[in-house]
């Protein structure tokens, strides 16, 4: 993975256009914003240019053609060896400044920007491409078409373009210090989309929160990347990949650089929402759907998971042997606490978007730990010179990088369909009540009177009245509980069976083995409980009765999405789960049906009798068990006369079947202590508020005490010694000018004596 | 050739002369003549020293500050006209406008 294992460079013509993949957004985001400005409410601009979501849609549409071709010629067809040597590419220099070395010198130091190029780059590129493209398009179904959003979408767009350009830039940025700067163009865009809706208290501290939370692990990000800075004197990747500089490093400051990356982490803690600081995510779901789908679920929340996969060469390298295993054993266990936790609070939430927010976390969650057992692998094993660790190791590493692409399509998807059920049950409300009560059809709030359109209450039985929805939701939801052979299946094996192969050699990892394969069960329920009760049974209510199908725009996405989602089997085949190996890369190597068997074989039929067990233990837990359970509280019949899609009738009669079959009281349950604990996020809100008053808000006094006495006070004496020393000085000016002329007089002459007397 | 000793205390008596005129007088006109004697004698000074070095340049600068007084003569008088004007009287003692 380190730079000086490269062993080709290409000179690339789509490289020279890559700059344009992140400009073009950007500078989009100036011109919906200039335009909105000045065409507020114009027609034209209101129905034929949506607001700018038709201009922001073919830039996002270049910016994807832009990646693709990039992507493909990385790939390069059939020669898979070649790789960028990101030394090569001509770099824009960006600002040139001195910097100060401690001693008595300044070296001058170039701060530039490049493109980098790497297997972790392309998975990112596709993902943050594509789905900044799809989610466009859904947000012209969703946001245009409610009143709510009228004359103001221009900065739902502006800021929308602003975002992808921020991701994109992101991945294809060359050094840390880019990286940094881009992550927080996101983090600006986040706050402000979550905002949107700023009218509304609850949006606006939901913004704050997130915008607050995620500085704090920023600030130790920020830490982490000077310690970086001072211990290679760079954060180009080009520089600290270098595997003679990590070495240099290695030798005597090893534990240093455990610190820095920690400090890094920690922000990628924050920006992905891992336990501690996962605070902000379920808030943020107060955005408008759109953007929960792309920030919040698909693309900002994969950032922490790419700053941590970034890190693989300084795990991988050989001088670091053995180093690096706490910070490794932490990422696993920040993974395996999170997933477990998010999944427990999903079980309880009724907002269709916090069981997604949750769901997300847990998901997250699982990548970390996949990461974390990567990287211990990667830095305990010795795969450099061992074919067999070599495999374990990119087997790994691709697990968890195949799990980040699976779970953003499904998760992507997942909102999408939650959007349009959200917008459906709205209009069916809106319809039932206003239009015929008030006849004036006017009414245009989410959340007006007590109707909470986003709670699963009032839903149920849409099945039959959203299909290409339900099927998406079906799907997303199958491939996130990782049934075989659809979408996070595949990924997911391999993070649950790495994280029991860590665990055999390291006894530290049972943690987070056994919270991925309890976290497996637990996410087979939630994903089917939140399905069972928007899709199957009886509507719950008059509005769930009346919801129809949703418009085009929302549609498209929805269906593109759910084939992708169901084409991660020929994803798996192609090498996927091999993703980031520097010099073995085996996509497409032995051929498609090759590959597919190997997969196969590796899932279903391990040699290895552990690993065998392991994998129908999970299937079961995942596939059998969470489900079941689901089906047994929440199954059931649609309504008489309501039919669903042929491919969803079984699911569903199964569910009736299971539901009256095994059906339980689960009252005790729902009215014990834990229940109202998973209710309340286990309090978690509750104690930060807590600690907030009592530390932050006592020092905040003490400070604010200091501010007004010791500091004010300075300032005040300075002001009132100055005023009567200048009224003491005021009274010798007495208006004479003969007064005066003495006084020059007297001033010349004692100029002169001094200068004598000092001669 | 006059001693340009005997020039130079002729020149320093001059100054004293103006200095006190100008400390005492409260007429501005006065106090301006005794300001211009004052510039008379700084002129002489320099004539002496360029006779006693033997050096033509305090000539050359005896020659500017001729031509400065007669201009700042010019504004001093008009600076008294406005001054007039203002408060119709050019006593310097009641001209105290700065005072505090």
């Amino acid at each position: 993975m380190a730079s000086t294992e490269v062993t080709n460079t290409i000179n690339s013509e789509w490289l020279e256009f890559a700059p344009l993949i992140i400009l073009l957004p950007m500078m989009t985001f100036a011109v919906i914003l200039f335009l909105g400005r000045v065409f507020n409410g114009n027609p034209f601009w209101k129905n034929t240019m949506k607001e700018g979501g038709l201009i922001a849609l073919p830039v996002m549409g270049l910016s994807l053609l832009l990646s693709l071709l990039l992507i493909s010629e990385f790939l390069g067809g059939f020669n898979p060896l070649k790789v960028f040597d990101p030394a090569t590419v001509d770099k824009l220099a960006w600002v040139n400044s001195g910097v100060w070395d401690g001693g008595s010198n300044l070296e001058s130091v170039s701060f530039s920007f490049g493109i980098y190029v790497d297997h972790v780059t392309v998975m990112l590129l596709f993902v943050a491409a594509f789905l900044c493209l799809l989610i466009n398009t859904f947000s012209i179904g969703y946001m245009n078409t409610d009143p709510i959003n009228d004359n103001r979408n221009h900065r739902f767009y502006a800021e929308f373009v602003l975002f992808c350009s921020g991701m994109l830039g992101m991945v294809l940025a060359d050094s840390f210090l880019w990286l940094f700067i881009f992550w927080e163009i996101m983090g600006l865009c986040s706050y402000l989309l979550i905002g949107f809706y700023y009218e509304r208290p609850s949006a606006a501290s939901a913004a704050k929160k997130a915008f607050l939370t995620t500085r704090i692990g920023d600030v130790f990000l920020m830490v982490g990347l000077v310690m970086l800075w001072d211990l290679f004197g760079s954060l180009d990747y080009a520089i600290v990949f270098n595997e003679e500089n990590i070495a240099a490093v290695a030798e005597n400051s090893a534990g240093t650089l455990q610190w820095a990356l920690g400090l890094m982490f920690i922000g990628a803690v924050g920006k992905s929402a891992q336990f501690p600081l996962h605070v902000w995510l379920p808030d943020a779901m107060e955005g408008p759907t759109p953007v929960s789908a792309l920030i919040h679920a698909a693309t900002m929340v994969n950032a922490g998971l790419y700053l941590v996969a970034r890190m693989f060469p300084f795990f991988g390298a050989e001088a670091l042997h053995g180093d690096l295993d706490d910070l490794a054993f932490i990422i696993a266990a920040i993974g395996g606490i999170t997933a477990v936790m998010a999944a427990a609070i999903a079980f309880v939430q009724m907002d269709l978007k916090k069981v997604l927010a949750y769901s997300t976390m847990s998901q997250l969650a699982y990548i970390f730990t996949g990461l974390g057992c990567a990287m211990y692998l990667a830095n305990t094993l010795d795969w450099h010179h061992d074919d067999d660790a070599h495999y374990i190791v990119v087997v790994a590493f691709g697990a968890a990088l195949f799990h980040l692409f699976n779970h953003a399509m499904a998760k992507g998807m997942l909102f999408m369909a939650s959007g349009s059920v959200i917008h459906e049950v709205h209009h069916a409300h809106h319809h039932l009540h206003h239009h015929d009560e008030h006849g004036d059809g006017h009414h245009d709030d989410h959340h007006d009177d007590d109707f909470d359109a986003q709670s699963m209450e009032n839903m149920g039985g849409l099945a039959s009245k959203m299909p290409i929805t339900a099927t998406a939701m079906l799907v997303g939801s199958a491939s996130i509980m990782g049934l075989p052979l659809i979408g996070g299946f595949w990924s997911k094996e391999g993070i649950i069976a790495n994280a029991w192969r860590v665990a055999q050699d390291d006894p530290r990892f049972f943690l987070p083995a056994i919270c991925v394969l309890l976290g497996a069960a637990m996410t087979g329920f939630y994903m089917s409980r939140m399905w069972f009760k928007t899709f199957a049974g009886k509507p719950n209510n008059e509005v769930a009765a009346h919801v129809g199908p949703t418009n085009t725009w929302i549609k498209t996405p929805l269906f593109i999405l759910t084939f992708v989602t169901l084409s991660s089997v020929i994803f798996a085949g192609l090498g996927f789960t091999h993703w980031a190996s520097e010099n073995s890369y085996e996509l497409g190597q032995d051929g498609f049906l090759h590959g597919l068997q190997h997969e196969f074989e590796h899932a279903f039929a391990n040699t290895d009798a552990f690993f065998f067990v392991l994998t129908y233990v999970a299937i079961l837990l995942g596939a059998v068990i969470g489900p079941g359970l689901a089906m047994a509280l929440y199954g059931g019949k649609l309504a008489d006369g309501e039919e669903a899609k042929p491919w969803m009738r079984p699911v569903i009669q199964l569910s009736a079947w299971v539901r009256k079959r095994f059906h339980f009281d689960n009252s005790a349950f729902a009215e014990s202590t834990l229940a109202t604990a998973l209710e309340n996020r286990l309090y978690i809100d509750e104690y930060y508020d807590k600690a907030m008053v009592n530390i932050v808000a006592a020092f905040s006094s003490k400070a604010a005490e200091t501010d007004s006495e010791v500091i004010d006070g300075t300032i005040k004496a300075i002001e009132s010694g100055s005023q009567s020393l200048s009224s003491f000085i005021r009274s010798m000016t007495t208006g004479s000018a003969r007064d005066y002329i003495l006084m020059v007089a007297v001033g010349t002459l004692s100029i002169f004596m001094l200068i004598w007397g000092v001669a | 050739m006059i001693d340009p000793a005997l020039v130079s205390a002729l020149s320093a008596l001059m100054f004293v002369i103006g200095l006190g005129g100008a400390f005492t007088r409260k007429n501005a006109i006065i106090v301006l003549m005794c300001i211009e004697l004052m510039l008379n004698a700084a002129n002489m000074q320099f004539a002496a020293a360029a006779v006693h070095h033997g050096d033509t340049t305090g000539w050359v600068y005896t020659l500017f500050a001729i031509a400065i007084a007669a201009s700042e003569v010019a504004i001093g008088l008009a600076i008294f006209l406005a001054v007039y004007g203002q408060h119709e009287t050019i006593s310097l003692d009641d001209v105290d406008v700065l005072k505090n």
